[in-house]
């Protein structure tokens, strides 16, 4: 297939454009350092150091120099995944998040697919069935769940799930004497990784409750978005002419109305996943779980500049890699966005 | 020609061919909106097709032509259909919606007016002619052999090639040979074609044309063929049909609508027919719109347009009555029945 260098070449340049945003990123984060109150050379010291060592510390860290150079230095930094130190952990920033971080992307991952595979459907036999008895209940339901205060959500369905009728747990990521050693330190991956079944199964029960949430908070939107957008292709004319062959209401569905309305889905699902990990801030604060949520709470909490702002380069760098698998999936499902990257193939 | 040809309620088609679909009373209503109440579109049509006939259906923009061909096959969703759809002796109104499915694309298929917006977009046409077949179980390689061998047939340039590329890739004319070649491949018996060449420029109509003649006459295929053009009827159809605000108001032989047509209508369409040799600020066009579905004047919906109506037309809905060489719903004719 000669499609393929061509999407080679695609993907070589919106890696390219990655890495312009990322280089802005990166720069917005430079400034924030900078225009921040408070000494830098102070806060990598630690609150209690002494003048000698702060000063120690600012020669250390380059920052006696002119501030292009430092800028640049910066660059050559992050470009190497060099964030800093935390002044919490006394860790690099980057050892740190490489900790937390896949159990943040295990959460995210399941949360999505659970959003996606409830809310698919759902959009789906609404839009078919416009006006009737599951339209109107699923569109109650989103504006119900729309409305709800993410951190009301949590806590409620912690207490009746967890408290009131204990069907799962409502905290932390494995059963005590269930875990598996660490590899990629994401619990559930852990375990597959060990063959470890029952650990397996325990992490996936342990995270049942904070990804249902997670989903529940960005499901609504999805199913908005392709119950308008799926309105709007059964009323096209090619549906009409697909129905003329003799397709079944499934048939039409799936291979033709869905296929059309899925692109903006795909956008929203895009932004979400970058939206989600920030929510994981509070789904992993209310359930206990480990993550860069979490981190990025104790961050903030305790002040810790340069995890923070790892964290914000590192949820950077994700969404610029989801939204660059959102570009390639329009691009495989539509061929007329194809011919206008690429030209017409025939 | 049968000048004798007598109606007695039930619908025949024209002289020579046996029956292959009859709509009787054939009435569609629309919901206005997701409410209860609903405006009647075509209110009481009677017509039959016979076998490898074509017929003509003709009338301004929004006269409810579209909607009686989409409620012959049932196509559309919110419609309300009701009287009676016969296809082969099959009432249609009857059947279930999967039994329905067999009918459409099978029995009788559909080619509409802009090809482009009737196309998946994100399907190759080769996957889209073949799609017919595939829902009749058809192999997927068979399909696709059936499929180029229509798309052949129908004169699409490097067909084989072009299996794979997709509706934006081909010309307004290409896609509408792709548009009936997805008709064409299940091998109907009736073909609708509601104004397969509206979309198209001058030129491309004519080849479109041509070649639904060609494989409507290679295949014996009927064909109702949907057109407000009353210029390109008498070339193609044997019989024409008239309509106005959802009735048929005439119809009968070609050549005998042409040259002594009964309802004003018919005489006021025929009249605005540009003619080659006619200036062009001279055109001439009926006065008035016609009214909308939900506002139909009563007795004859045409009569406020109408130069020759008379105190009936404004109260009595005027009968489908037998004329010489068709039918004519005008109280004018109500006397001269045959
Ligand atoms: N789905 C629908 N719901 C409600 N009203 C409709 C619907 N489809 C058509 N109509 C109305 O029915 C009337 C007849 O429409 P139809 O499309 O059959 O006209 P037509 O004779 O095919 O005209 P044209 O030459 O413009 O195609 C119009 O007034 C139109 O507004
Ligand atoms: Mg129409």
């Amino acid at each position: 297939m000669p499609a393929l260098k061509v999407y080679a070449w695609f993907l070589l340049k919106r890696l390219g454009l990655t890495v312009l945003t990322l280089w802005g990123l990166a720069t917005l984060v430079f400034l924030m350092i900078k225009l921040m109150p408070g000494d830098e050379a102070q806060m990598a010291a630690g609150a209690d150091a002494s003048a000698a060592q702060v000063e120690a510390m600012r020669i250390r860290l380059g920052l006696d120099a002119p501030l292009v150079a430092q800028y640049l230095r910066f660059l050559l930094r992050v470009a190497q995944g060099d964030f800093g130190t935390s002044i919490v952990t006394l860790q690099p920033v980057m050892s740190d998040l490489g900790k937390v971080l896949p159990s943040t992307l295990e959460l995210v991952v399941v949360a999505m697919l659970i959003n996606l595979s409830v809310a698919i459907p759902a959009g789906i036999v609404a839009a078919y069935r416009q006006g009737g008895a599951f339209d109107s209940l699923c569109r109650a339901a989103a504006v119900t769940l729309g409305g709800m205060p993410a951190f009301w959500l949590a806590l409620v369905l912690q207490f009746l799930l967890g408290r009131v009728w204990r069907v799962v747990p409502i905290s932390g990521q494995v059963s005590f004497g269930m875990g598996s050693p660490v590899v990629t330190g994401a619990p559930s991956l852990d375990a597959l990784l060990a063959f470890n079944g029952a650990g397996f199964l325990n992490a996936l029960w342990h995270l049942a409750l904070p990804a249902a949430v997670l989903a529940a908070l960005f499901s609504t939107q999805v199913f908005r978005t392709l119950r308008a957008s799926l309105l709007g292709v059964l009323r096209s004319d090619f549906v009409m002419a697909v129905r003329a062959k003799g397709a079944s209401a499934r048939r039409m569905l799936t291979d033709h109305a869905l296929p059309n309305s899925l692109n903006p889905v795909l956008t929203l699902a895009g932004t979400q996943a970058g939206a989600m990990i920030g929510s994981a801030v509070l789904v992993e604060t209310v359930f206990a779980r480990k993550g860069i949520g979490a981190y990025m709470f104790n961050a903030v909490a305790q002040k810790d500049t340069f995890a923070v702002l790892g964290s914000v380069m590192f949820i950077g760098t994700v969404v610029c890699l989801v939204n660059l698998a959102v570009d390639v999936m329009q691009l495989v499902l539509d061929p007329r966005i194809r011919s206008a990257q690429f030209g017409s193939q025939h | 020609m049968h000048m004798d040809r007598t109606f007695q309620g039930s619908p025949t088609p024209g002289p020579n061919a046996t029956t292959l679909a009859r709509a009787v009373g054939l009435t569609v209503d629309m919901p206005v909106q997701l409410g209860a109440s609903s405006v009647r579109i075509v209110d009481g049509v009677d017509f039959a097709i016979g076998v490898g006939e074509r017929v003509a259906l003709v009338g301004e923009s929004g006269s409810g032509k579209s909607v009686t061909a989409r409620a012959l096959m049932r196509l559309d969703r919110a419609a309300r259909v009701s009287g009676r759809v016969e296809f082969a002796g099959r009432d249609l109104l009857a059947l279930s919606e999967r039994e329905m499915t067999q009918v459409r694309g099978g029995d009788i298929a559909m080619v509409f007016q802009d090809p482009m917006s009737f196309l998946d977009p994100l399907m190759t046409i080769g996957d889209q002619v073949a799609e017919t077949l595939r829902i009749r179980g058809v192999g997927k390689a068979d399909a696709r052999r059936r499929a180029l061998a229509v798309l052949d047939e129908l004169r699409v340039d490097r067909a084989a090639e072009r299996l794979d590329a997709y509706p934006h890739e081909f010309s307004g004319g290409m896609r509408q040979r792709v548009v009936l070649a997805m008709a064409l491949v299940g091998e109907p018996r009736l073909l609708i074609a509601d104004e397969p060449t509206t979309a198209l420029d001058v030129r491309v109509q004519d080849q479109v044309l041509d070649l639904l003649d060609d494989v409507s006459a290679r295949r014996g295929l009927a064909v109702l063929f949907i057109t407000h053009d009353l210029g390109v009827v008498a070339g193609f159809a044997e019989r024409v049909m008239v309509m106005y605000s959802g009735r048929i108001v005439e119809d009968g032989s070609v050549d005998s609508v042409f040259a002594r047509p009964r309802h004003p209508y018919t005489r006021g369409l025929i009249k605005a027919v540009p003619r080659i040799d006619q200036d062009l600020d001279r055109l001439y066009a009926i006065p008035g719109a016609p009214p909308p579905p939900f506002a139909r004047p009563t007795g004859c919906a045409f009569h406020p347009r109408c130069d020759a109506a008379f105190a009936p037309c404004l109260r009595d809905v005027p009968a489908v009555l037998p004329v010489e060489g068709g039918r004519a719903a005008c109280h004018l004719h109500a006397s001269q029945g045959a």
